[in-house]
């Protein structure tokens, strides 16, 4: 039977005047552009722009339900005070007036800036204004302050910029174009989320193989061309063996190590000797090599250079040195390295692993990519074309969140470098301001901070030696989070996670106030979150709380606003103003610079404001110097303001497009008075594209080189040298070992962690949490993963993605259920040595046998996020974090579950076990009181715009 | 005129950017919306929409792959959704889209049972069907520049994991791609004709990697001395 | 599926009705064209086809009230030519006024040949909107438990015994012992019986050639790379953590099928059975013997809408329809 053709007249709109604007999303840290249509001043429909550098006109369903979150029950609406005599926790608030809060919050910091000013802290969950926090606090003058980067992926970070001048996610991006062979480890859906999409998308369409090494199947991994189901934790260990391949073979890029990495740097082999493991330098403190050309040492290297690789040789006051990579190849090519020595512990065969390793030899030496671009090195000698090793690599959290994660990220990279394949065509390449020197040339703030100062200098930086460690002169921490301190040197970007358990127990010393911005400390984003929630009420002898005071800056209604004294309410991305800056976490793309702005789309609905208003108000009222012109009086009349008009350097400010006082520069130049209507007329965003010659090989790029010195990405021009043997962590090594020639750990346990884990040449080591009888009594690898739908507990107001996510289950592989008589839906007990949960099991094939996993924060309190007390985010979904310490185990000193090179917090360290639960033991547990009802919820939602 | 989506399961990765994007674009346009969510913000959520992703496992460990599955109307040609319709609501253009026309619509879910892929969903709200409309306000839209005339579900896929475009058209992008990748139809054998099309995902790659070196002597000594050839020569 | 209650009462009373008022149609034909006398008063005839009649208004009420729309209801007959509803519509439509006439012209003594005529058309009409109404689901592709001829033939029959039932239950109500209608009723419900054990019968061994891996595309290559034979596929997440209108529609929970067919062969077809057999001739036992087969039949299609399987349960869990 034909099916009839009939056309009828559509139904209409009705006429609504309708514009358009562009901002950027703040679902994720992607920073997508996004073009946003309003219909008689109403959210119409929100997509990505397509002019934009970072989503090129995609949105994810994040950003795809903007309007839901704007159109949230859950936002905050007017300051709140702890009513008097309510309990912290119980959500108990009173409204009051902006004024009288914000009087509250400055007396209250006048008097610890008065007095000492390390009473403050202040930490940031969203670190997408870092660059002003950072600069609040450092003008404030307390050193408490940090994004959330150490509970998150510092490891990523640090290991990067201690060993290739960019890294992994912030810093960095695959060449997609172009990469012939794409290998991405421990990544679901993670940063930077819409890139990585566009880009698996370009690699398949041009033939490129994708590998996934990741436990878990989903995600990213459900499209990988081969699935490589690691065991979580082993990653460094499979990186190495696969170096061992190359090693053995001989498949390594000789020229890219003699001439871009310090392969050929001689380290001083003096065991004993305060520089033993040092690198040999001459007169002029350059690394000496042994140059083949001259038959001689020498510390002046040219492009004419030819330095040995491999080799001992005699120093001119007679000692010994091996090359770097002489020494790398000592250890690496060790048995103990072999494929067939790690295979059992990653639960990958030898032959998969050779394959892979030989699989990417081939690409990279035998599909080589040449391009026809003319670049100059940094010795300024002229190449007339661009070499690319078409071997790209991308890792996250699944290898970050360990506490071996730095040093497996060190081992990725130094396949990067062993390949020749950084920054070429096809290769992980350096997003601007990166790449820069290594490690970049900041040190974090180590005097005291003094009182009415700001401090010495920023509150984060990279230490290189154990002189630069943010401690006093009895070596205990400076820092309430013993960030930079013999426990956690390289904490490049704090720990977060450990601010309260520190504070509390008055360790390395009590603080007065704590501000939160975004950071939801009392839920997903601590570990053993019943405890901390207890330790943020916990009282003193007198019956005053331990934390004298939390300020809870916020958009929505998370747990951790019932936690807070004074709740200062933020706006939401539509509604203000934000620079996405250069000096922050930068949204550039390899081949552009890029930065980009918000702007205040919908109008403000009730009584709040945002968040860096607030921060340019206190900082005025309090007088920073920064803050205030010579004769004491108010510098900058709000953020924008401050925005346009502060300047870092001479002509470096926080937004670098149309700069100049006629708006015609580009990344260098005065202030331009109209720069927030020059971004707003060009769709929110600025990118600066680099001219061919200046995209390539950036780290020995004689003009990419000259241009960042001008843009002031970096101050010299001078070659970004990558590291394989690493002289900081050797320096730190050696005072584990007592023989530094300088400041010394006090704690003999700090003493062992530096001689253990300080280590120049990336190596494995089993999780430190791991004890003899795991494997019997806590088997199984207990992860999360990221969902596409949501991001950390941001995402269950929104009406319309938790339809599709609104509970967790604890996946695992079908045979191991079976193994435990567990079928789906089963209720479970999940144990580990911190504590126990319940929840319920799905299985599935696609998960490494030996580990377990949920998705990340979609457990909630009942009644946070303005959703009913028996929603099913808290009444059947859960967290892993209960079951997490933020402690090692063990008798003694606390010491932080966290790498012990960078702090990164350990979470996929966690091991449990799974049972079966008697019947009747049904439901989420543990549960907590819930949240006083935010107000009536509608039954049913019609949103339209009419 | 046959318009259609292609959706390629081989770049797929169950993000439902896709889903969400419909979901927006499609509460507040005239022609279905509003879509109704039910209780949005309490204890049994659940909601209107016109395109879902479902998420399937094939095979077993290891040798598993996940397949993400976004589903909504395909726009068949044999559409039995339109010819059990009783009130002539449900009704398939010239250009190939079938739409429920809401002032028509009695809400007797006959067409749902007549779809055997779930591509209509009861409104309870306004009692009617509603269904994928391929965008029909956007495709058409002279208004909008020609770049955006596309399904909203199209624009904002982060993969590029669907296509739109006219199948009676042998050079659009659609009819080649489904030519190229072999896109196939669902359960075809119940001779609805389905006019969209899912790409299989694509054979992985081959790598043929070199053969292992054959010198006896140790690996040092070996690396040594390649590299003294490389760096020399 | 989802059985709508709504739906099975209009099914069920209506199916009742129309068989009634058939089987009073027919009686009437015959006893004029033939010349012999109906048993029973003739305004006892009319009153049970009265009753019929309400049962069918009843059943169609019923009917509208499964719309979620209904305000549009009155355009139901608009796609006649396509859709067995829009024809269902048309005809009980016709039915109503016909059906109506027809007992109205009973309860008037109206003339012979305008009552024949009147009783032909309600004869041939009350079939065809049984027919149409069972054609609504066997019509249906997807839903292989319906996709049959057997669907119908099914719907006729019990129709028919149903209708006969409640004749006869109206008869001997009144006290009339009308063993001959009662043993064509108690044909009809053996001939119905044997139609749904064969129907249950054909359930059992249809188990869906149409799995979840046909649904996604197993075969045309959705699979792990360089596997070779059809691979298992299973639902890893539905796409959404509640309820939809597809599986509360369609993804019903398969529980209770073998108490309800017990329901129904002891309620529908046994006890009417034992009833009709029993010759019982007081007001009691002719409800309860009617009720229990209007139960037992509320049973009977609350399976045939639970056990039916629709296609769009594989791509939310089943492994075959």
């Amino acid at each position: 039977m034909p099916v009839p053709i009939e056309n009828r007249p559509l139904p209409q709109a009705p006429a609504a005047e309708r514009r358009t604007e562009y901002s950027t999303c703040y679902m994720c840290a992607c920073r997508c552009g996004i073009q946003i249509t309003l219909e008689n001043d109403q959210l119409r429909f929100i997509q990505g722009n397509r002019n934009h550098p970072v989503n090129q006109g995609v949105l994810c369903a994040k950003g795809s339900a903007g309007i839901m979150k704007q159109l949230s029950p859950a936002k905050l609406r007017k300051p709140l005070r702890r009513k008097p005599g309510a309990e912290r926790g119980s959500g108990e608030f009173e409204e009051i007036e902006w004024d009288e809060a914000l009087s509250i919050v400055e007396a209250r910091l006048r008097k610890i800036r008065a007095t000492d000013p390390k009473q403050l802290a202040f930490f940031t969950g969203r670190d997408q204004m870092q660059a002003l926090s950072g600069l609040w606090a450092q003008q404030f003058g307390t050193p408490n302050w940090a994004a959330h980067g150490g509970f998150c992926s510092v490891n990523m970070a640090a290991a990067g910029l201690y060993s290739i001048g960019y890294s992994f996610w912030e810093f960095g991006a695959p060449d997609w174009d172009r990469a012939k062979y794409f290998v991405l480890w421990g990544v679901a859906e993670d940063h930077s989320s819409n890139p990585i999409k566009i880009g698996l998308d370009k690699l398949k369409r041009h033939g490129a193989k994708f590998v996934s090494i990741n436990p878990v199947r989903t995600g990213y991994s459900a499209i990988a061309d081969e699935w490589v189901p690691v065991r979580p934790g082993s990653d460094g260990l499979l990186a190495l063996a696969i170096v061992n391949v190359l090693l053995n073979d001989g498949t390594i890029d000789f020229e890219f190590l003699a001439r871009y990495t310090n392969a050929p740097w001689l380290v001083i082999q003096a065991p004993g000797a305060a520089d033993d493991g040092l690198f040999a330098r001459d007169h002029e403190n350059r690394p000496l090599v042994f140059d083949d050309a001259i038959g001689d040492l020498t510390g002046a290297v040219t492009f004419d250079t030819r330095p040995a690789l491999f080799g001992e040789y005699t120093l001119p006051d007679g000692r010994r040195a091996k090359t770097s990579l002489a020494l790398a190849a000592d250890r690496y090519l060790d048995a103990a390295y072999a494929p067939e020595a790690v295979a059992e512990r990653c639960g990958v065969p030898a032959d998969t692993i050779r394959r892979i390793a030989r699989e990417m030899a081939h690409v990279a030496f035998h599909e080589t990519i040449t391009l026809d671009v003319s670049w100059t090195d940094v010795w300024g000698r002229v190449h007339d074309k661009v070499v690319g090793r078409p071997v790209a690599m991308y890792a996250m959290r699944g290898v970050s969140a360990h506490s071996n994660g730095f040093h497996t990220c060190r081992a990725l990279h130094l396949i990067q470098m062993l390949l020749g394949a950084l920054d070429g065509p096809g290769n992980f390449r350096a997003r601007a301001p990166f790449p820069k020197p290594i490690p970049p040339k900041q040190l974090p703030a180590i005097s005291p901070a003094h009182a009415n100062a700001p401090l010495g200098g920023s509150p984060l930086g990279f230490p290189t030696r154990p002189e630069d460690l943010a401690v006093d002169a009895e070596g205990r921490p400076l820092r309430v989070d013993k960030a930079y301190s013999w426990e956690s040197p390289l904490a490049a970007h704090g720990l977060m996670h450990m601010v309260i358990a520190n504070a509390v127990a008055g360790d390395p010393y009590p603080i007065d106030t704590l501000i939160l911005f975004m950071a939801n400390m009392a839920w997903n984003s601590s570990m053993n979150t019943a405890g901390t929630r207890d330790l943020l009420r916990e009282k003193d002898a007198s019956g005053a709380y331990k934390i004298p005071f939390i300020v809870v800056a916020d958009a929505f209604w998370s747990e951790t606003v019932a936690f807070a004294d004074l709740v200062l309410p933020d706006t939401t991305y539509l509604e203000r103003f934000d620079a996405i800056s250069l000096l922050d976490r930068p949204i550039s793309e390899p081949d552009a610079v890029a930065d980009a702005i918000r702007h205040p789309i919908v109008a403000l609905d009730r009584d709040v404001r945002p968040w860096q208003e607030v921060l340019v108000e206190l900082a005025s009222r309090l007088q920073f110097s920064a803050f205030v012109k010579p004769d004491g009086s108010r510098k900058f009349h709000d953020y924008c303001d401050f925005i346009v008009r502060y300047e870092r350097a001479p002509g470096i400010g926080f937004l670098a497009g149309w700069r100049g006082v006629e708006g015609d520069r580009a990344l260098v130049g005065a202030p331009n008075p109209r720069q927030w209507d020059a971004y707003i007329a060009n769709q929110s965003f600025f990118a600066f594209h680099l001219p061919d010659a200046l995209k390539w090989n950036r780290f020995a790029n004689r003009r990419y080189l000259e241009f960042a010195k001008k843009a002031g990405f970096i101050t010299d021009i001078e070659p970004i040298v990558m590291q394989i043997w690493s002289e900081p962590l050797q320096k730190f090594r050696l005072a584990g070992e007592g023989r530094y020639a300088g400041p010394r750990p006090p704690d003999p346990d700090d003493a062992a962690r530096l001689a253990k884990y300080f280590d120049p040449l990336p190596f494995w080591y089993p999780p430190l949490e791991l004890q003899p009888t795991d494997d019997a009594v806590y088997p199984l690898h207990a992860l999360t993963q990221r969902p596409m739908v949501m991001y950390h507990s941001w995402d269950s107001q929104n009406a319309w993605l938790r339809q599709i996510l609104a509970e967790n289950f604890l996946y695992m592989n079908a045979g191991t259920a079976a193994a435990l008589g567990l079928a789906d839906d089963d209720w479970a007990w999940v144990e580990s040595r911190r504590g126990k949960l319940r929840c319920r099991i799905r299985t599935m094939e696609g998960c490494e046998p030996n580990t377990v996993w949920t998705w990340n924060a979609v457990g909630k309190q009942r009644g946070a996020w303005a959703l009913a007390p028996d929603a099913p985010e808290a009444t059947t979904g859960f967290l892993l974090n209960h079951l997490i310490s933020e402690h090692l185990p063990g008798a003694g000193r606390r010491i932080t579950n966290s790498d012990p090179v960078t702090g990164q917090a350990a979470w996929f360290d966690l091991r449990v076990s799974v049972t079966k639960c008697q019947a009747g033991e049904t439901g989420a547990w543990p549960t907590f009181e819930p949240l006083p009802s935010t107000g009536a919820r509608p039954l049913v939602l019609r949103w339209s715009t009419t | 005129m046959k318009l259609g989506l292609v959706v390629d399961l081989d770049t797929c990765v169950g993000c439902h950017a896709c889903a969400t994007a419909c979901k927006e674009w499609n509460g507040a346009s005239a022609i279905s919306g509003p879509l109704s969510d039910y209780d949005p913000y309490g204890s049994d959520p659940s909601g209107v929409w016109l395109n879902r992703v479902r998420h399937y496992e094939v095979g077993a460990y290891p040798d598993v792959k996940t397949v993400n599955f976004p589903m909504s109307c395909l726009h068949c040609e044999d559409a039995a959704c339109v010819t059990v319709c009783p009130t002539g609501a449900s009704y398939k253009r010239d250009d190939g889209i079938v739409l429920v026309d809401q002032d028509r619509c009695m809400g007797c879910n006959l067409c749902a049972w007549a779809c055997p892929y779930g591509a209509r969903e009861l409104d309870t709200a306004s009692g009617t069907m509603k269904k994928c409309t391929l965008c029909v306000d956007r495709v058409h839209d002279v208004a909008l520049p020609e770049e955006e005339r596309q399904p909203a579900c199209v624009l904002a896929c982060p993969t590029h994991a669907r296509h739109f475009g006219d199948f009676d058209d042998p050079a659009s992008k659609v009819s080649t791609l489904s030519a190229e990748r072999g896109g196939f139809a669902l359960l075809d054998e119940l001779g609805y004709r389905p006019v969209n099309r899912y790409l299989p995902p694509r054979a992985p790659p081959t790598v043929v990697p070199d053969p292992p070196p054959a010198e006896e002597r140790g690996a040092l000594h070996r690396l040594i001395a390649r590299a003294k050839a490389v760096l020399a020569g | 599926m989802h059985a709508a209650f709504s739906v099975l009462a209009f099914t069920v009373l209506s199916g009742a009705g129309l068989g009634a008022l058939a089987l009073i149609a027919l009686a009437d034909i015959v006893a004029t064209v033939g010349g012999v006398e109906l048993p029973a008063m003739p305004a006892l005839w009319t009153r049970t086809a009265a009753l019929a009649l309400m049962l069918v208004v009843i059943g169609l009420c019923s009917s509208v009230l499964h719309l979620a729309n209904p305000r549009n209801a009155w355009r139901s007959a608009a796609r006649f030519r396509t859709s067995w509803l829009s024809r269902e519509a048309v005809f009980s439509i016709a039915f109503l006024a016909v059906a109506a006439a027809y007992v109205a012209a009973r309860h008037f003594a109206a003339a012979a040949p305008l009552l024949l005529a009147l009783a032909a058309v309600t004869l041939v009409l009350a079939p065809v909107v049984i027919y149409c109404t069972a054609m609504i689901y066997a019509s249906l592709k997807p839903i292989r438990a319906w996709h049959t001829a057997r669907v119908p033939l099914a719907y006729l029959m019990l129709g028919f015994a149903s209708g006969a039932l409640l004749v006869v239950a109206t008869l001997r109500a009144y006290g009339e012992p009308v063993t001959g209608l009662a043993l064509i009723a108690a044909v009809l419900l053996a001939g119905a019986a044997l139609v749904k054990l064969e129907y249950f019968h054909f359930l059992a061994g249809s188990e869906g050639s149409v799995t979840i891996g046909r649904a996604i595309g197993v075969p045309q290559g959705v699979g792990p790379p360089g596997a070779t034979s059809v691979m298992a596929a299973r639902l890893l997440d539905a796409g959404h953590s509640r309820g939809t209108f597809l599986t509360r529609e369609f993804v019903n929970p398969r529980r209770h099928i073998r108490p309800m067919r017990w329901l129904f062969w002891v309620a529908s077809i046994a006890l009417p059975l034992l009833w009709l057999v029993a010759g019982l001739s007081e007001w009691r036992g002719a409800a309860a013997a009617f009720t229990a087969c209007i139960a037992g039949l509320f049973a009977e299609r609350w399976l045939f809408f639970v056990e039916a399987r629709h296609t769009v349960r594989l791509y939310h869990g089943d492994q075959r329809t």
